[in-house]
């Protein structure tokens, strides 16, 4: 009788490890891949998950005449338009509504053609992330070529506001009213977790793919977008810049005497798949570079214009990408730098060869 | 809800004790009326939620800490067969877990140079938690004792945390920025530190039985069930409440 008593009171504790309960419906509704015929584009599709954008690069015959995409979305939810279904661009905005299996979530995406131009940027436009309030330069056409590390720290819990992330616009402009501000901030205590101290400013011709953001962070930041026509001749622009006060290394550490440097550098490379920040300098795809080699303090507006130096020649028919990548500290990505380093660029522009 | 049950232990405390204290008719001492025990044991249990939510999907593996506990229990009866008691102890609770988890919200908060960001996200993969806290421990509890061989307790108690470790990993599984239709984001490794969160005072029901099994020996048994997340409620690094659940095994040698 008394024994019964000491084994109930046992008993509690396997009972709250034998009530796992079922499997909860999925909750996600993700377009997982977005596939188009490979002649019709001039760089792989990308998937912006983080703004719920589906960025093609379409060959003008493409864009004329609509694709045929294969959609691959989660596991139990559902698409519309459905997968397989041709869409054209004569209509306006082409939307994509996934919902999840657990119907309690829909995600909408947004098909962008992505032109271009005539590759002068002026950062006057700029739109905000909804959810982490962060800005990227959108260009007048409602084309997005230009991308940054913010959506990486919005990660780490930054306060969503606009002005809290390394890259943000600035009335602070050469021409027109804005231009981009990169400022090098200090880590969080999430990021520190990560073993990152502080986060440089950046901004690239190219997209964030989030899913590589924790894990191989110099893979998430992917460089440059395709040309279509012309061959550049030089990378021009106006910047000015101020080091930090601390330079300190990966741990955190100040070291002495040592000042930060900002980086600007334009890339021509081979090729429709995207380098990224681990073999931008390295890659033996690349043809031509434009790298301005004073990252040192300037005070007022400055103009640069550096010609492309060409290591190989253009093959006829080949695809070509081209990557700006400027940030406000030249060590950012091994998070070494200055907190406070700030950069801020206007009209940067690739100016192409003149054809005979 | 909680201070309501407080309320009620003490009640049927007080109600036992004034029910006992007219049954009593002989003549002791205030000194024979008292008990002292001093008691060792272990804490074998968990900090949970109660019941498990559907995010949880298997727990992989369990591990008991080493959790001792160290205490002085004295007893006063108001007839021979029924008591109130009280006490104060140090403990450890604590357990290792290591689960799987699908879509399973988060909230951290960060505070950096005095201004508040969040991260909030839902994770799927794997989960490892140590959990070790120290209180200090004060039971309270009606005591019913039917022979010299036996004695049952039922109460409640108070517990202060002196020193609280909540922290671990989660691994092999993805991210999503702000729930389930965020970026997907592939986690490989990522730890976390709760323990500043940890609330300082805990409280909740206990009762047990023990045996004697010497002249002064007795082995016990005895089920703690906190009534209070170690969380507070603005907490949401984990979206459910945890509660202490723990049975001591130990022995008290009556002084």
């Amino acid at each position: 009788m008394k024994l019964k008593k000491l084994s109930i009171l046992a008993c509690f504790i396997p009972l709250l490890h034998a009530c796992i309960k079922d499997t909860p419906l999925n909750p996600e509704a993700d377009i997982t891949s977005f596939t188009i015929d490979s002649a019709d584009a001039t760089s792989e599709v990308f998937i912006d998950q983080a703004n719920s954008r589906i960025l093609l690069y379409l060959t003008n015959d493409a864009y004329e005449a609509g694709i045929t995409p294969e959609i691959t979305i989660t596991e139990g939810a559902t698409i519309s338009p459905a997968s397989g279904q041709k869409i054209d661009f004569s209509s306006g905005a082409i939307t994509y509504v996934v919902t999840s299996q657990s119907k309690a979530y829909q995600k909408s995406y947004t098909i962008e053609v992505v032109s271009t131009g005539d590759w002068k940027f002026d950062f006057e436009d700029w739109a905000e992330n909804e959810r982490d309030k962060y800005q990227y330069p959108v260009e007048e056409d409602g084309s997005i070529l230009w991308s940054s590390g913010n959506p990486g720290t919005a990660l780490a819990g930054l306060p969503k506001r606009n002005d809290a992330y390394p890259l943000r616009a600035t009335t602070d402009a050469k021409f027109g009213s804005q231009a981009a501000e990169l400022l090098t901030i200090k880590g969080t205590a999430l990021s520190s977790l990560l073993g990152i101290k502080l986060f440089a400013g950046s901004l690239f011709l190219g997209v964030f793919d989030s899913q590589n953001a924790l894990i191989e962070p110099l893979k998430a930041t992917k460089f440059g977008q395709p040309l279509t026509k012309g061959r550049p001749a030089s990378f021009s622009g106006y910047y000015k810049y101020t080091p930090g006060a601390v330079y300190q290394d990966k741990q955190g550490n100040a070291i002495p005497g040592k000042t930060d440097e900002c980086s600007i550098y334009a890339i021509l490379y081979t090729g429709s798949e995207r380098l990224d920040a681990t073999n931008i300098k390295t890659s033996d795809r690349i043809i031509a570079r434009a790298i301005v080699a004073d990252g040192t303090a300037k005070e007022a507006y400055t103009r640069f214009e550096i010609p492309f130096v060409y290591e190989k020649a253009i093959q006829p028919n080949e695809s070509l990408m081209v990557a700006i990548v400027a940030s406000s500290s030249k060590d950012g990505d091994a998070y070494i730098g200055a907190i406070g380093s700030r950069l801020v660029v206007d009209s940067l522009q690739i100016n192409m060869k003149e054809t005979k | 809800m909680k201070k309501q049950l407080a309320l009620y232990i003490l009640l049927l405390l007080t109600a036992t004790a004034t029910y006992a204290q007219e049954q009593d008719t002989k003549k002791l001492s205030f000194r024979d009326r008292m008990e002292h025990r001093i008691i060792a044991g272990f804490n074998f249990g968990g900090t949970t939620p109660v019941p498990l939510p559907n995010t949880i999907r298997k727990i992989e593996g369990y591990w008991p800490a080493f959790a001792p506990t160290l205490g002085y229990e004295a007893t006063y009866y108001f007839q021979p067969k029924w008591g109130v008691s009280a006490g104060v102890s140090l403990e450890l609770k604590g357990m290792s877990v290591k689960d799987s988890v699908l879509y399973f919200p988060t909230i951290m908060n960060v505070t950096e140079g005095g201004q508040t960001g969040y991260f909030e996200g839902t994770f799927t993969g794997h989960n490892k938690t140590k959990i070790r806290n120290t209180y200090i421990t004060i039971p309270v509890a009606a005591v019913f004792k039917p022979n010299n061989n036996w004695r049952f307790r039922m109460g409640g108690y108070m517990a202060w945390l002196l020193n609280g470790h909540f922290d671990g990993d989660v691994s092999d599984g993805y991210i999503r920025n702000g729930g389930p239709t965020g970026e997907k984001i592939i986690v490989d490794q990522a730890t976390f530190d709760f323990a500043d969160d940890l609330r300082r005072f805990d409280m909740g029901l206990q009762g047990g039985a023990e045996r004697r099994v010497g002249k002064h020996l007795s082995v016990q048994a005895n089920l703690s069930w906190g009534l209070r997340s170690i969380f507070p409620s603005d907490f949401k690094g984990m979206d459910f409440p945890m509660y202490n659940i723990y049975v001591m095994l130990g022995v008290n040698y009556r002084i």
